[in-house]
């Protein structure tokens, strides 16, 4: 069984964007939106003991994902990669998983309405191609492959080079994203955007008990209104359509 | 809202529904086609450069259905390797921009108002061919200048030369890599070239003098540097702001603007005291080492000290470290070099410290280029000049290149009509008002013309100016001369061809400049009819497969990158002794310092600060900001304050400001980031925003211009070169 990860070295990463814009490129996020973002950590010191590092962030495709605990549709689910997936013909976008990601990595598509994320380029990654930020990086800083594949680079990078992941003593939910650099700058780089409490797990957790058949009941009930509203139309004809 | 639902809407949305009903997501990953796809049957990979800057790098630009769907880099390319930019990513946001110019236009009302009707091809082209006959006939040919950018000006720079002018003028010489060149040429017999030839990734020691690698992203340079710091290269950044460079540094040095060659020469004087330099090298390949050893002699760290707020500990350490490292030690000579009007001499500073450092032509230093012979049609002699140049390249300006020319030469020339009157103004993938400083005289230049024409793919801020504006189209649909590129360790030949037909009414550089030249009976030196043929005889002597080339998209040839992989006799400089020349005789002989001096430059008064500028990754000069993938990550630039300054003006974070210059030039309200990675005796921002251009909906008049604040310009009296961090500000409320 694989489990993908994907690497960042922060020594050579030089936050220039190019991951970003090649992601929203390939699959079509609108500007504005990514999947992949680049920060520079605030300085951290004074003038001129200075420390700052750039900083990129998607999906950690995590071992233990909240998101797919709070999803009540279904539609966020791990596949046997170990990528954690967003069906958006299930996803209603009601948002709960939003919540419940710990590092913000999620955000609703303002062109589909569905929730959108970083799934490690999947469909290039199954025609052999790597992902498109590891494809395209400048710097060389990013890569991308199967942690229990022995030969692999991060195999490597994570095992032997010490790569470390974005965990917090209150949030261990198993990141397969991992960071390589001056450990006191991958600190830095974790410490100023920490991910958010478990609090919101909770709760989201508590809520999707609730909120997951009455979901499906809404979701049974679009469809029922659908369908009438279809056969509806099929009666009177399709002239006024404007798709 | 009324909605109706077809019968695919009904479909889909249907399906979703009985996926969720049964909660058995569908296995992900079953698509195999690009981003954009729609059903095309065939998609196809056209191999091209990119053009979103002037590195070019190889991309693949996927087509479908007559659309360019994405642009990626081109793997098979020697330079990038399948790596690509922000910008380079975003080249559908250049292609697709609604904004684009599409159609020629042609001014209705008063030059400025911005009141155009469009026209015709032939009406546009008959116009300007008129135009030209008619000038040359009343003013003479020398009496237009052209104001080019990038590679396609190689078709519009034969046809003015053939047309009789020799006023050419490119920003890439006097606002930017001029003096370097000139000064690499003065001492090892040759310009530093584009792409530089830097051997980083096998560098141990990487020395940026203001190069602020990673905001100033060129794919391929990027890539090295990286390589390099994983590898274990140290890094010293001297820059007075906390770069991204610098935030990887061992050593940041943060100098006083306008005193780096204080740093250069107390470097040199401890290589030189302490023995540290390279002394094989440095006997066998240069001159004028006694005469360097003498002057710098007293120039030691103590005295530098004080001049560049860099303690003289400091300076020796950096210096020891340089020279431990040598000859893998790569002192990077900068792009954008015009700055305090002795730039010439700084870059001969940085040049000589290289040599003594024996890592000109060597591992971990700068390599050598190795050129491709290239073909073309013959054609005839352009006509001389009878009254010379009116840019002071080779005359008041005597080391300016002729090629490149000096573009505020020939503002000076519009203004005062001297040597000759300029009467006309080509400009071609240029926008004059950013490019050039002193916003005000540019401006006055042209109400003055009786023509002003602009070549160009987007309404930039010139363009309301014009009397006529040609709209070309974008690199993706255009074919341009190939890049012929020696300063690679592995030269190479590397191709632009269309992706797709030109959109709009728009027309490739070639054809327009050809078409020119047919109305004005000058086609002998366009003796070609196809962008095919022009690329065939280029690339005929190489031998290389043209099919091949035009699939692969470039073609590399084996390189001689180091002196130590030519014979000895081949180890010679291309300088008039054939030796690397330390001491400067064609610098004496013009009346120069042979030697660098240090000179002082003005502080800024007390309540103001010196503006600096620099570049962002995800924007090229002023010409990406309309892009809407790369404006939605960087709409608009703002202000570096250091945190004394902004608690001195009573400033804060995130606060919108106006600066004034010294001059009583006031800015457009900019946001302040205040920091404590700057000096606090100088202010940043980002260049290129702030265009006053309302035919660009993204970015007119987002953040604001540097080049508007730089009303002060030192002129490098060797070059014409406009050195351009000579202005200072303070906030007034916006």
């Amino acid at each position: 069984m694989a489990r993908y990860a994907m690497v960042t070295d922060l020594r050579k990463c030089v936050g220039c964007q190019a991951c970003t814009v090649a992601c929203c490129q390939e699959w079509g996020v609108p500007a504005g939106q990514a999947r992949t973002n680049v920060r520079t950590t605030p300085l951290s010191g004074t003038f001129p003991d200075l420390k700052s590092t750039p900083m990129v962030e998607q999906c950690n495709q995590c071992d233990r994902p909240s998101c797919v605990e709070a999803c009540p549709s279904g539609a966020t689910y791990k596949d046997a990669g170990g990528v954690v997936q967003v069906d958006g013909g299930v996803c209603i976008g009601c948002g709960f998983c939003l919540d419940a990601c710990p590092y913000a990595n999620r955000f609703i598509n303002t062109a589909t309405r569905k929730v959108d994320k970083c799934d490690f380029c999947s469909p290039r990654v199954v025609r052999g191609e790597p992902p498109a930020c590891v494809a395209t990086c400048t710097a060389h800083a990013k890569y991308f492959g199967d942690l229990e594949d022995r030969g692999s680079e991060v195999h490597r990078l994570v095992f032997w080079e010490g790569a470390r992941r974005q965990e917090t003593s209150s949030v261990a939910i198993g990141p397969n994203v991992y960071y390589l650099g001056k450990p006191e700058l991958v600190a830095l780089a974790f410490s100023s955007d920490p991910p958010h409490s478990p609090k919101l797990l909770t709760a989201g957790q508590a809520l999707n008990g609730l909120v997951r058949p009455l979901v499906v009941g809404m979701v049974a009930a679009t469809f029922l209104g659908q369908a009438v509203a279809f056969f509806a139309q099929i009666h009177k004809g399709e002239g006024d359509s404007h798709e | 809202m009324a909605m109706t639902i077809t019968r695919r809407g009904f479909l889909k949305s249907a399906a979703a529904a009985g996926v969720a009903a049964t909660v058995a997501p569908a296995s992900a990953g079953a698509e195999v086609h690009p981003p954009g796809w729609s059903g095309a049957a065939r998609v196809d990979k056209i191999a091209s450069n990119c053009d979103l800057c002037f590195w070019r790098c190889g991309v693949l630009a996927s087509v479908a259905d007559g659309k360019v769907v994405r642009v990626e880099g081109n793997p098979a390319h020697p330079q990038n390797k399948g790596r690509l930019c922000a910008r380079g990513n975003a080249g559908t946001g250049l292609l697709y921009d609604p904004d684009r110019l599409k159609t020629p236009l042609l001014r209705t009302g008063a030059r400025g108002e911005g009141a155009f009707k469009p026209v015709s091809w032939d009406e546009a082209l008959d116009f300007l061919a008129g135009k030209l006959r008619e000038i040359k006939e009343k003013h003479g040919p020398e009496s237009v200048a052209l104001f080019p950018h990038g590679i396609a000006a190689s078709f519009f720079i034969p046809l003015m030369r053939a047309y009789g002018t020799p006023n050419i003028g490119m920003p890439s010489f006097a606002q930017c890599r001029g003096p370097r060149d000139v000064a690499y040429k003065l001492t090892f017999g040759r310009p530093v070239g584009s792409p530089e030839p830097l051997d980083l990734e096998e560098s141990r020691l990487v020395v940026l003098i203001g190069s602020h690698l990673g905001e100033n992203v060129f794919t391929s340079q990027t890539t090295a540097f990286s390589t390099a710091l994983a590898r274990g290269a140290k890094l010293l950044t001297v820059d007075p702001r906390f770069s991204t460079a610098a935030s990887k540094s061992d050593w940041w040095l943060p100098i006083r603007p306008g005193t780096d060659m204080a740093l250069l020469l107390a470097w040199m004087n401890v290589l030189v005291t302490e023995k540290l330099y390279d002394r094989e090298y440095v006997e066998q390949y240069t001159s004028g080492f006694n005469q360097l050893a003498e002057h710098v002699k007293g120039l030691t760290p103590e005295w530098a000290a004080p001049l560049t707020d860099i303690s003289a500990d400091r300076i020796r350490e950096t210096a020891r470290a340089m020279g431990a490292a040598k000859p893998a030690v790569l002192v990077h000579p900068g792009r954008h070099t015009t700055w305090y009007g002795d730039d010439v001499q700084r870059g001969r500073a940085m040049a000589i410290l290289t040599a003594l450092l024996g890592a000109y032509g060597r591992k971990g230093g700068m390599f050598l280029p190795t050129s491709i012979k290239t073909g073309g049609f013959p054609t005839p002699k352009f006509p001389v000049a009878a009254r010379g140049r009116a840019d002071g390249a080779g005359g008041r300006f005597p080391l300016a290149g002729e090629e490149e020319g000096v573009t505020n030469g020939l503002v000076d020339a519009t203004l005062s009509g001297k040597p000759y009157p300029i009467k006309a103004w080509i400009t071609y993938a240029q926008n004059v008002l950013g490019s050039i400083p002193q916003q005000a005289r540019t401006l006055e230049a042209i109400m003055k013309l009786d023509l002003m024409v602009v070549v160009d793919v987007l309404p930039v801020e010139q363009t309301r100016y014009a009397d006529l504006v040609l709209p070309e189209a974008t690199y993706l649909e255009r074919y341009d001369p190939p890049m012929v590129v020696a300063t690679a360790k592995e030269p190479f030949i590397s191709v632009r061809m269309p992706a797709i037909k030109p959109l709009h009414d728009s027309r490739p550089g070639w054809w327009i400049a050809r078409e020119l030249a047919r109305r004005l009976d000058l086609l002998a030196w366009f003796p070609w009819e196809t962008p095919e043929q022009h690329l065939a005889k280029l690339v005929e002597p190489t031998g290389v497969n043209l099919a091949e080339l035009v699939a692969t998209g470039a073609v590399a040839f084996p390189g001689k990158p180091y002196l130590e992989d030519r014979p000895s006799d081949e180890r010679v400089f291309p300088s008039p002794s054939g030796k690397i020349e330390l001491w400067s005789k064609q610098l004496a002989d013009l009346g120069a310092d042979p030697l660098p001096r240090y000179t002082a430059h003005e502080q800024p008064p007390t309540g103001f600060v010196r503006l600096l500028y620099g570049r962002a990754a995800v924007h090229s000069f002023g010409r990406t900001q309309n892009n809407e993938p790369l404006h939605a990550l960087m709409p608009e630039n703002a202000v570096w304050l250091s945190t004394a300054t902004a608690r001195a003006w009573g400033v804060a974070d995130g606060q919108r400001i106006m600066l004034e210059n010294s001059d009583g030039v006031r800015s457009d309200p900019v946001l302040a980031k205040v920091t404590e990675g700057i000096r606090s005796d100088c202010a940043f921002m980002a260049h290129g925003f702030g265009a006053h251009a309302p035919g660009l909906r993204l970015a007119n008049r987002r953040g604001t211009s540097d080049n508007a604040l730089i009303s002060r310009v030192s002129v490098d009296p060797l070059t014409g070169a406009t050195g351009m961090r000579v202005n200072f500000v303070r906030p007034v409320r916006a």
